[in-house]
């Protein structure tokens, strides 16, 4: 059990933490997060060619994030999507899973969330409220880079000890 | 966490404050004051909303906003201070 003491808006608590139920917790984010997007990098990828143009052309029109979304509805911006797309989402869900590159993964992560959430709430008018999958996805990206939930049973338990790392801090922003 | 410095107050204060006002809020005034939320023949819940939700959508983004430009703030001008090796 370890107990933490901190001032949060201007008042101090202290908050008892069960040290091992935190570790599981996270490892279970990390596996549940990080097969999400595996599971939707890897659909794309067995039924290549992926083509993203009637999201980032048709349904992003308007909303927005559109203004910028639409810059890559054609040519080889498009191009540039449709392979960063799947790849992008397997990686960051194998960099979930195994705890590789964590936060890293994680921002990306809650990148694609915050498109996710603009394009499918606003061109759904929001029928379903402002919380949905993709807002509570983007929290828990968030609060997965937040604690560093990579060095639970991760990868980068291990690439933070390394040489490399301990010469270069600023590289532990981007794993767990 | 005991020092916060100016960067973290805005992150944890503005950023913090935005999302609350976004998700929690301005739901619980449309809670209690809004429009009715009728539900349709087909189980659909109607939303009439007093503000508009894409103004509600707007302020939740700019919280995003102001969470995803201090991480760039942290990692652009911050070395982390976390011992090595400090796994939870």
């Amino acid at each position: 059990m370890t107990t933490i003491n901190t001032e949060l808006f201007g008042k101090e608590f202290s908050m008892p933490l069960a040290d091992t139920w935190l570790a599981y917790w996270l490892v279970i984010l990390r596996i549940t997060a990080g097969w999400w997007l595996l599971h939707a990098g890897m659909d794309k990828i067995w039924n290549w060619p992926f083509d993203a143009s009637w999201f980032v052309g048709g349904a992003a029109e308007g909303t927005t994030v559109g203004p910028f979304v639409t810059l890559f509805d054609s040519g080889i911006l498009l191009d540039v999507v449709n392979w960063s797309i799947p790849l992008g989402q397997a990686a960051i869900g194998l960099g979930l899973i195994f705890g590789a590159l964590t936060r890293t993964a994680a921002y990306f992560g809650a990148l694609l969330m915050l498109f996710f959430y603009f394009i499918n709430g606003e061109t759904g008018g929001w029928s379903h409220g402002v919380v949905t999958g993709d807002l509570l996805g983007l929290v828990i990206f968030g609060m997965i880079a937040t604690l560093g939930a990579g060095r639970v049973l991760g990868i980068d338990a291990y690439l933070v000890e390394t040489d490399f790392v301990q010469k270069h801090p600023k590289l532990r922003f981007f794993m767990g | 966490m005991s020092e916060l410095t100016t960067a973290d107050r805005i992150a944890l204060y503005g950023g913090g404050g935005l999302f609350a006002l976004g998700v929690f809020l301005i739901g619980l005034f449309e809670m209690l004051a809004g429009a009715e939320h009728p539900v349709t023949g087909e189980g659909q819940i109607v939303h009439d909303a007093v503000i508009d939700v894409e103004i509600r959508a707007y302020i939740i983004l700019a919280a995003l906003l102001v969470w995803g430009l201090y991480v760039i703030y942290r990692v652009v001008a911050t070395t982390p201070s976390v011992p090595e090796g400090d796994a939870a």
